[in-house]
């Protein structure tokens, strides 16, 4: 470790040595603020007290900073162009909304949709949320877990002649459309498919079981398809992180009688938790998309009350039946409370000393 | 496993993705929050892909093309540039017709139409595609649904704001109150011979928007000249001629005589010849299909498709055919004959696909569905396909109509006979449309010039089809084969099948206007089975067996072009919406479940609160405006 922060500090020193040097040419002022004294040997380096940061504008900071701040405004235009922009379109859930007359045209109804969203049980939004966070989390679980679980298991593999294919064999389904693997899905679990004739073959059921009459299952399939899909992509990212733990702790963990297991235990696991509490933030801000095109694709009429999304539920609403003003509704809703999610985690996130988003 | 078809359905899959993909697009612009939303990246419009073997229908005759009758010599001077397909028997005078001040037909114009209804894509460089654009200077890029329903993607468009130059909807009416149509009125009046020709003046009011525009013309359903029906193009329970010759032709009336007949079959032959399992029964239930489930009861109790509702024409009301007693009695009949192993337990989860597949391999003994909803497809495989040593067809799986009714004797309507004027949809120029001028004169060209029209349904003179010493068009052997064959269509024929067309008798008299409906053509096609068929049961087509009683229909008729138009803007759509999503679970439970009473009272239960009566309200509100 020792060794690392000297690197650190060496680089940052060349940075600023720099900054001085041409600071001084220009004659201007400090820009960072601080200024420190490079010695006649110039490898002693003594930080004078930082001096009082000037925060005026001026032109000539700005142009000297042109290429950044023409970098940062496509960045900004860029960010309100399509993410802030596009928000304007909430107005629509607060009016009639017609496509002729557009949003300020449109006669204003207040919170007349949400009130249908939240009150009538008949459009089944409830049920349709329950479906969307279970889902979701079950999702976030299983995922997680399995690529945690991959990452560490492929990672204990020594050979590289077997641990490559098998990392580039495992995210290919990665690549694959929904549509592909739903068709794929559907195929196999239908009574005449390969996993009841399996099944059959070895006594385990007398008679095939249509898995996707079955409300109780439809959850349990789409976890099932998600992780099939996604395990071998999401443990890249955990792979990535044990590769940077340093290789002289498990060094010294064998030379202190460590096993395996052991070593997973108290090495790989505390490496990787960093990386872990980050994505897990991320992805419970997530856990609301709980997919569109599996739940759709695998859907019907019989398991409707179960698989239906909230993605679905737009669709179904708001757009087959030329109600923008619902569908904005519920997308509203289901942005707030992805965000009410975030904080929450963040906040637990804080308490518990790990990494944390913001 | 038939490898084929596994390539077919990768095929599929690929369209539908790039649906999926389209409407991804549009949901991120509601759910705008996109923190870490998957990419919503590039999604190409799909591109022509070759129309696959197990793909999905058109709703109208899948057939084919040809050019003129008369005047065909080959003497043509045509334009020197002439790259024409040039592997044809005869070949076709090119030449650019004439056409009105303003259309320029030297010049090809390129329009895109979208089709909310599954098709089959043809090839960009499809021949009679190509003969077309060469003479009439147009060339249409037809898009099919895939994987979505007709609401869904018309949405999808209108959110988009972006419209092909034609556009033919299930949800018009969504796309008049988004301005997207072109009035057509004025365009109308330009050609008075078109006007006169294709709708009465009542009929085109039918087409009337409440601000007194015509935006669409159904291209469907009308006969020029005596009809000469040969098809059923409608709903009916259709059995396989095979099961009907092994029971000796039986009189089959009502629900229980037809379950009778396939479940004695099935247990005498639970495989076909090359040991494929029989399947009794199945049913289509995905999304908007599953009519082949929903509405047998309207038929049953002897009432019309009306679709949505019963009309009584007696006292002009309304009734839902959803709670009457025909309606429970079949329910209770298919609950029957799914515990007895009869119905196909995948019934309820197969996709589209998956049931014409399974169709397609001659398995299923019978079901109920809309004979454009399988026909076209899956016909012409059966005289491809084979089970040992014999084609499908001579294997006797081509089905045939029965109009079952509650009680045996009753009179049935499920044959539409006449014109059905569908006024909720039709082929209509949207204002994004690049030349609406040449696009409307190309609308009036497909009804009114024969050699078009010619062109498009009977195929290419000397390749797709003779003609002999009377001047009759025929098909040899090789001919019917070919057209056939899904690779061929998609590379050589091109009906442009939602633009308007003519059913009955050509203008010279004496042919039909389409092969499927050219009587000779009509029993040179048929395979040995079906025309035992149809002598054992004394008839000369699928109209005289289904013997429907020959009615006119009320002007009303279909109440399923109003219903269709509904949404939850008003009370009556918003039952109508409820009611469906109902129906799609509860059906299903209904047939499924093991005490049948308990699901039914429960499935009414569930039903009720709805507020059907809205629904029925609104559409009895429509009929009183014919009183």
């Amino acid at each position: 470790m020792s060794n690392q922060k000297k690197n650190d500090n060496g680089s940052q020193n060349t940075n600023s040595v720099e900054t001085k040097v041409a600071d001084t040419k220009k004659g201007g002022k400090n820009a960072t603020g601080s200024t420190f004294v490079v010695t006649a040997s110039g490898s002693t380096l003594e930080y004078a007290a930082p001096v009082k940061r000037d925060k005026k504008f001026t032109w000539k900071e700005v142009k000297r900073q042109k290429s950044l701040i023409f970098i940062s405004a496509l960045v900004f235009i860029y960010g309100c162009i399509f993410y802030y922009w596009p928000l304007t379109g909430w107005g629509m859930a607060f009016v009639d909304y017609k496509p002729t007359a557009g949003i300020l045209g449109s006669k204003w109804i207040g919170l007349e949709k949400f009130e249908f969203l939240f009150t009538n049980p008949l459009n089944k939004f409830w049920p349709t949320m329950r479906n969307t966070f279970c889902m979701g989390l079950l999702n976030l679980v299983t995922t997680t877990v399995m690529a945690v679980l991959f990452a560490i298991l492929l990672n204990e593999i020594k050979s590289n002649i077997i641990k490559k294919p098998i990392q580039t064999i495992s995210y290919l389904p990665h690549f694959l459309s929904w549509i592909i693997v739903t068709g794929i899905l559907h195929d196999s679990l239908s009574s005449t498919g390969i996993v009841n004739d399996l099944l059959m073959k070895m006594g385990a059921i007398d008679s095939p079981i249509n898995a996707f009459a079955e409300p109780n299952y439809f959850w349990g399939i789409v976890a099932f398809a998600n992780c099939w899909k996604e395990t071998g992509w999401n443990a890249i990212i955990y792979l990535a992180a044990i590769t940077s733990i340093d290789p002289c702790l498990y060094e010294a963990a064998s030379i202190d009688g460590a096993g395996r297991l052991q070593k997973i235990r108290y090495i790989t696991l505390p490496g990787i938790r960093p990386t872990f509490m980050i994505l897990l933030l991320i992805n419970v801000g997530n856990v609301l998309n709980a997919g569109f095109e599996v739940q759709y694709l695998l859907g019907n009429g019989l398991v409707k009350s179960v698989s239906q999304t909230i993605d679905i539920f737009v669709l179904d609403w708001g757009i087959s039946q030329n109600d923008f003003s619902l569908g904005s509704a519920a997308g509203i809703f289901k942005s707030v409370i992805s965000i009410v999610l975030i904080f929450i985690a963040n906040t637990i996130a804080k308490k518990t000393g790990d990494e944390r988003l913001f | 496993m038939d490898f084929g078809s596994k390539i077919g359905t990768v095929a599929i899959m690929l369209r539908k993705f790039e649906e999926v993909n389209m409407k991804k697009r549009l949901l991120a612009m509601f759910l705008v929050l996109a923190m870490g939303a998957s990419v919503l990246a590039g999604c190409s419009k799909t591109e022509e892909k070759p129309a696959d073997s197990s793909a999905t229908t058109t709703q109208a005759p899948a057939d084919e093309t040809k050019p003129a009758d008369e005047t065909k010599p080959a003497d043509d001077a045509k334009p020197a540039d002439d790259a024409k397909p040039a592997d044809d028997a005869t070949p076709v005078d090119t030449t650019p017709v004439d056409a009105p001040d303003g259309i320029d037909t030297e010049e090809v114009t390129e329009f895109t139409f979208y089709i909310t209804m599954p098709g089959s894509e043809i090839n960009s460089d499809n021949d009679i595609a190509e003969m077309i654009a060469e003479k009439w200077g147009v060339k249409v890029k037809e898009t099919w649904l895939t994987g979505q329903t007709a609401s869904e993607a018309t949405g999808t468009m209108i959110a988009s704001g972006k419209y092909t130059d034609f556009i033919d909807s299930d949800e018009m009416n969504m796309l008049v109150e988004a301005n997207a149509l072109i009035a057509l009125d004025d365009y109308i009046d330009q050609y008075p011979e078109f006007r006169d020709t294709w709708f009465t003046k009542a009929e085109w009011d039918k087409f009337r928007q409440p601000d007194g525009h015509i935006y669409w013309i159904n291209p469907f359903g009308n006969n020029y000249g005596t009809p000469r029906p040969t098809t059923h193009n409608d709903e009916a329970f259709w059995m396989q001629v095979r099961v009907l010759e092994w029971a000796g032709y039986p009189q089959i009336q009502t629900l229980d005589d037809y379950f009778s007949v396939i479940d004695s079959y099935l247990e005498a032959n639970p495989t076909m010849a090359d040991g494929t399992p029989n399947i009794g029964y199945t049913i289509l239930c995905e999304d908007w299909r599953y009519f082949c489930i929903e509405n047998a009861g309207q038929f049953l109790a002897g009432y019309p498709n009306d679709g949505s509702v019963i009309v009584e024409k007696d006292t002009m009301t309304i009734a839902d055919y959803n709670t009457s007693e025909d309606t429970k009695l079949y329910l209770q009949k298919l609950n029957e004959e799914y515990k007895k192993g009869t119905v196909d337990p995948e019934s309820f989860t197969q996709t589209y696909d998956e049931y014409i597949a399974k169709l397609t391999t001659g398995r299923v003994l019978g079901m109920c569905d809309q004979w454009w909803d399988f026909a076209y497809t899956v016909e012409p495989q059966y005289k491809i396909q084979t089970c040992g040593d014999v084609t499908l067809e001579e294997y006797g799986c081509n089905y045939v109509p029965f109009g079952l009714t509650t009680h045996a004797g009753d009179v049935n309507r499920w044959h539409t006979y006449g014109d059905t004027v569908n006024q909720a949809s039709g082929i209509a120029i949207t204002k994004d449309c690049q030349d609406p001028d040449k696009a409307f004169w190309f609308i009036v060209q497909c009804a009114m010039d024969s050699e078009l029209h010619d062109l498009r349904f009977w195929g290419v003179k000397g390749v797709d089809y003779e003609v002999d010493a009377d001047g009759m068009y025929y098909r040899t052997d090789e001919m019917r084969l070919n057209v056939a064959d899904t690779t061929y269509k998609a590379a050589h024929l091109c009906d442009y099948s939602y633009f308007p067309q003519w059913s009955g008798t050509h203008w010279d008299g004496k042919n039909a206007m389409s092969p499927s409906e050219q009587a000779s053509e009509f029993m040179s096609g048929m395979a040995e089975p079906l025309k035992k068929c149809f002598e054992a049961y004394g008839v000369g087509s699928y109209p005289e067996m289904i013997g429907s009683v020959v009615e006119e229909n009320g002007p009303w008729f279909p109440m399923y072009s109003y219903s269709n138009n509904f949404t939850t803007a008003t009370p009556g759509g918003m039952a109508w919406k409820l009611m469906g999503d109902v129906k799609h679970e509860w059906l299903p439970k209904v047939v499924m479940a093991a005490d049948f009473e308990a699901g039914y009272a429960e499935y009414m239960d569930v039903y009720n609160t709805c507020n059907p009566q809205d629904f029925i309200a609104e559409m009895q509100a429509i009929l009183d405006t014919y009183k």
